[in-house]
This record gives structure tokens, C-alpha cells and sequence, in this order.
């Protein structure tokens, strides 16, 4: 078991590892980055070369990653072009309004999807069954930039019930900033939470249908129902714990693919999370913040991964033995 | 592939098959059933900019979509934009499939490091979100048309490669093959002519779904305005370029482009779906 931690971490390190020299000479080969620091019109060629040297771009590449790793390692991200705040800090600031954003959906996603994916699942070849597949491959279809602009469209400009962007008033609590204590805040949730969780209501629907059409014909399942017991009773009680462990699995890797969708969503309703701070760093060449955004949600969704997989072999018997 | 062109029992995608080919009948015929020519500056009026569906215009001809804030008439930019984006997603799908394929055939036939080396990027890329992985590249690599279609090719390779790896494990411990080598053939020729055909199945059944990956993908990163080049706008930045006239209720520039993409991948996806089922037994009766 411990060789296993160890084997799947080292080998989440080693791949945080390569990503970061590929990201890395990425975004360090893209643009110049002075131009957006100096002054255009004012900036003379002395100006413009003394930002270069301040900001480390006189050096070769080679000898930037050293100095970004070292820096990394101990624990900074070098500073902000454009904010001139620390952009660990930044990132790390923006980090509770993605979560909230994130959980919210899943909040929404996970309990809407298994019991489509159970009712479906009980009865293949019914309505309900070819209603819920047809509508999940037109959920998976939709591009979810699009999804948010019909949500726009109905809820904020149609029918104003919701706002259209932003993150309304927050209300502290531990520390950090949250909307989903006021109403305000709840309004502001509903669209983009539920544009993040449309498409995984019909991925965790798609498996929890096909989970519980494998264990509804086996025969544990036919004994409860010789014993009859209430149909709702066995899907309840006897199917769902049967399905959960896939189920389980797909959640957390699908929070850590939301982290990352994130970028589209919160672009479009303004929610000032790390996906708009990492979209708007990209266009004003703010390569500090976008490398530790990069980490961050690389390393978020890698551990998420880890962490479903040792899950995974905890409450598997099967895989904890083999 | 042959799957693909049979005809649809029960008329099961039948109806989506129809879509996806009136679909590509449209792109191909864009440019002589356009009402206008959305590049061309001389055929735009720009005082007719955000007119609501069927607005008469200046032309000759209704505007029944309306018009975007620059004049141009949206069905003609659905058409033209319907064209950069297949274009896009069927190069690059085609180009990652047979790099994809060929990588790891090739994994599997050399063994030993090559095959650690190649499994391991695979590894890491697939351990990654899609979209991560093609914003990294993007970033990297900069706008553009073949900017933008080596990006989806980076995301989509590591897909085929396992795959084909997995398929070409099992072809090469045949017999065939060590008559094949034991004449001693070139080793690409081995490659290419002997192992790839066989290995090949699996893959094909990937493309149609990976190919509604791209459109989307393609779509995305044109929306956050990474993608293709705005004077030559695919519907990804089509329906970008109409989210600023959303809220004050200009809804047609958005909505009608999103609506032809998205019904574009849903074709795709459905046709997908059968091909993968029809192919693979396992999943015809519990497909997951």
C-alpha cells in the first residue's frame, strides 16, 4: 500500500516536472512582456532596456528556469508585471471563487445525475432510458461557451431573474470571501454554476446508467425483489451503494476538469476566479501569474487524481489486493 | 469506416447522419449559396450593422438572420465560418490520428525505452484536462489557422497512441509477423504495411467522436480569443464576436451561429455514438 502512494506521487511529481519545463519555454518564448510594463509612448530605449534587466529578461532561457524552479521551490512565484502584487498570492486570492463555483456545480451535477442515471438505468430501452441518452449526448454536445450565453439570454436579459455577471456582495467568513451566504450571492451562482454542471449531469447520468443496468440483472437484485421489497427501496438501498464506487471516481476527476473549464465559464460571467485571471494574464503577457496559475490548477487536478485513485483502492477490495 | 456509410439499421443516427452530410454539403457549397461574401468589405454595408432578422438590405436580398455589428450578414457567416471549422477539425483529426497511430504502433514494435519514453508523454498528457493542455499549446504557439490545428493535433495524438499501442502488443506476437521479419523487410515497411492495417480498427472507431472534440475545441479557444484570426471568423468567434451585443438584447449574432455549431457537434456526436456501438460488440447491449 505505501509503495503505492509513493510510486503514484513520485510519478505525479515527475509529470508536474515536465509540464513545467514544456509550459515554461512556452510562454517564455511568446511576446515581450516589457512592452506591457513600460510606458509606450514615454518609455525611452533606456527605460526599456532597464525593465528588461528588472525583470530578468536579459538573462538566456535556460538560466530563467533555474531561477524560476529555485524560486518555486521556495515557494515564490516571482512578482506580478502588471498587478505588482506576489502572483502566488494573487492566484492564491482568486482561488475560493472558482472553488465555490466548482462545488456549487457539483453540488448540483452529482445528485441530478445519479438518480437520471438510476432511473434510466432500471428499466433500458424505456422512455425514460432513451430520453436520458439523447439528452446526454445533446448536453455533451453543447460548447459550454455557448451554454452560458443562452443562460445569459434567458435568465439575465429574457427574463431578468439572474444577474449576468459578476460576484455580487460577498460576506467574509473564515478568512476568505464567499457569495453563497447571501442571496445576492446565490443569484449570482446559479447561472455559471449551472452552466459547469449541465454537461457533468449527463456524464455522471451516462455512468450511473450503465452501473446500474450491470447490477440490476444480477441476482442479489432479482433475491429483493423475490423478497418484495419496494422497487424504489432496492434501487435506493441495493443498487446505488453498488454503482458508487465509479461514481465516486468520476466526481473527483470530474473537479478537477471543472478547475480547468473554469477558464471559459468565468471568462464569460466575470466571476473573478483563477480561469479569468489566467485568460486575462495570457493576453497582457503576465508570465508569473499565468505559471502559477498553471501550477496551481496542474497540481490541483493531478493530486485530485492521486488522491480518486488511492480512494479508489481503499474502498475497492479488488484493487487494494492485486 | 465502411461502418459509417452503412446503411443505419432500425434508422438508428439516421436522421443525425443526414444532418452532419446536409452540413458538409453547406460548407462546400458556401460560397454560391451565400447571400454575400462576409470578407469582402465591398459587399458589407456597414450602416446596416445589427439589423434584427429580416431586415431588407441594401443588396437585394433579406437579411433573415439579421445582420452582426459589422454589417455582415449572419447566414453567410455561419456558412463561411461552417467551412474554418471543419476545415480545422477534420485536418487536425486526421493529421493526429495518423500520428497518433503511427507513434504507437511504433512504441509497441521497438519495446524496451522507446516505449517507456513515448508511454509516459502519453501518460502525462492524458492525465491532463483537454483544455489545459491545448491552452498550454496555444500559448505556446501563437494564433493562427495552423497554429490552432497543431494545438488540437498536441491534444489529440496521446489518444490514438495508447490505443494503437495496446492493439499492436497483441498483433506482433503473431506468426505473420515473424515471417516478416524473418525475410528480413525494412523495418518501416513492417511498420506501415504490416502492423498499422491491422492495428488500425480501434482508432477509426475513435475519429468521429474525436472530430465533435475539435469542432468544440476549435470553437473554445476561438471564443477566448486565442483561436483563428478575426477577419476570416470560424463559428467559434463568430458567436464570440456577438457576446458583446448580447445584453442589450441583439441576440440573433450569438444565438443563430451557436445554434449551427452546436448542432453541428450534436450530428457529429450521435453519428459517433453509432459507429463506436455498432462496432464494438461489448458495448451494443449496456453502452456506457
Amino acid at each position: 500500500m505505501t509503495s503505492a502512494i509513493v510510486g503514484r506521487l513520485s510519478q505525479a511529481l515527475l509529470v508536474l516536472l515536465a509540464l513545467s519545463v514544456i509550459g515554461f519555454t512556452g510562454i517564455h518564448s511568446v511576446g515581450n512582456p516589457v512592452y506591457n510594463v513600460v510606458n509606450i509612448e514615454t518609455a525611452t530605449a533606456e527605460d526599456i532596456r532597464n525593465a528588461t534587466i528588472a525583470l530578468g529578461l536579459d538573462q538566456p532561457l535556460w538560466w530563467q528556469y533555474c531561477r524560476f524552479m529555485s524560486n518555486v521551490l521556495a515557494g515564490n512565484f516571482g512578482t506580478s508585471y502588471i498587478y505588482h502584487l506576489p502572483a502566488f498570492a494573487l492566484v492564491m486570492s482568486k482561488v475560493p471563487a472558482t472553488l465555490e463555483l466548482a462545488t456549487t456545480a457539483m453540488l448540483i451535477a452529482a445528485p441530478c445525475g445519479t438518480l437520471l442515471g438510476l432511473l434510466a438505468g432500471r428499466r433500458q430501452g424505456g422512455w425514460i432510458d432513451r430520453a436520458v441518452l439523447k439528452a446526454s449526448v445533446f448536453a455533451l454536445s453543447i460548447p459550454s461557451f455557448w451554454l452560458s450565453m443562452v443562460l445569459i439570454l434567458l435568465g439575465a436579459v429574457a427574463m431578468g431573474w439572474f444577474p449576468s455577471s459578476g460576484r455580487g456582495p460577498t460576506v467574509l467568513l473564515m478568512g476568505q470571501e464567499w457569495s453563497f451566504t447571501t442571496l445576492d450571492g446565490l443569484r449570482h451562482l446559479a447561472l455559471p454554476a449551472l452552466t459547469l454542471a449541465i454537461p457533468n449531469v449527463a456524464l455522471i447520468a451516462r455512468l450511473a446508467r450503465a452501473g446500474t443496468a450491470e447490477v440490476e440483472n444480477q441476482d442479489f437484485v432479482r433475491f429483493c425483489r423475490a423478497k418484495g421489497l419496494s422497487s424504489r427501496r432496492i434501487l435506493f438501498r441495493h443498487t446505488l451503494p453498488n454503482i458508487s464506487i465509479p461514481i465516486v471516481t468520476m466526481i473527483g476527476m470530474q473537479f478537477g476538469g471543472m478547475l480547468a473549464f473554469a477558464v471559459v465559464v468565468e471568462t464569460i460571467f466575470a466571476w473573478p476566479g483563477i480561469g479569468k485571471l489566467l485568460i486575462d494574464s495570457i493576453q497582457l503577457l503576465d508570465r508569473p501569474v499565468v505559471m502559477a496559475t498553471l501550477t496551481f490548477v496542474s497540481v490541483a487536478f493531478i493530486g485530485l487524481n492521486a488522491l480518486v485513485d488511492l480512494f479508489y483502492a481503499v474502498l475497492d477490495p479488488r484493487v487494494r489486493l492485486s | 469506416m465502411r461502418a459509417f456509410w452503412k446503411r443505419p439499421e432500425r434508422g438508428r443516427a439516421g436522421f443525425a447522419r443526414l444532418v452532419l452530410a446536409a452540413y458538409v454539403l453547406l460548407a462546400l457549397a458556401a460560397p454560391a449559396i451565400a447571400p454575400q461574401n462576409p470578407y469582402d468589405p465591398l459587399q458589407i454595408f456597414g450602416w446596416e450593422a445589427s439589423s434584427p432578422p429580416g431586415t431588407s438590405s441594401g443588396g437585394g436580398y433579406v437579411y433573415l438572420l439579421g445582420t452582426d455589428g459589422l454589417g455582415r450578414d449572419i447566414i453567410s457567416t455561419i456558412l463561411y465560418g461552417l467551412r474554418i471549422s471543419l476545415v480545422v477539425a477534420v485536418t487536425s483529426t486526421a493529421i493526429a490520428a495518423l500520428i497518433g497511430v503511427t507513434i504507437g504502433v511504433s512504441a509497441a514494435y521497438f519495446g524496451r525505452w522507446v516505449d517507456a519514453v513515448l508511454m509516459r508523454i502519453v501518460d502525462l498528457q492524458l492525465s491532463l484536462p483537454t483544455i489545459l493542455v491545448a491552452l498550454i499549446a496555444i500559448v505556446t504557439l501563437g494564433p493562427g489557422i495552423d497554429r490552432i490545428i497543431l494545438a488540437i493535433i498536441i491534444v489529440q495524438w496521446a489518444t490514438y497512441a495508447r490505443i494503437a499501442r495496446g492493439v499492436a502488443l497483441s498483433e506482433i506476437g503473431k506468426p505473420y509477423l515473424d515471417a516478416a521479419r524473418l525475410l528480413r523487410l525494412p523495418t518501416g515497411r513492417i511498420i506501415f504495411r504490416h502492423i498499422l492495417p491491422n492495428s488500425i480498427a480501434p482508432a477509426i472507431t475513435l475519429l468521429p467522436i474525436e472530430l465533435g472534440h475539435a469542432v468544440a475545441l476549435e470553437a473554445t479557444l476561438s471564443f477566448l480569443g486565442l483561436g483563428v484570426p478575426i477577419d476570416k471568423p470560424s463559428l467559434g468567434s463568430t458567436v464570440a464576436n456577438g457576446f458583446q451585443y448580447l445584453l442589450t438584447g441583439q441576440y440573433w449574432i450569438s444565438l443563430f451561429p451557436g445554434l449551427a455549431l452546436f448542432g453541428l457537434i450534436a450530428s457529429i456526436n450521435f453519428v459517433g455514438e453509432d459507429v463506436r456501438r455498432s462496432l464494438d460488440p461489448r458495448s451494443r447491449s449496456h453502452d456506457a
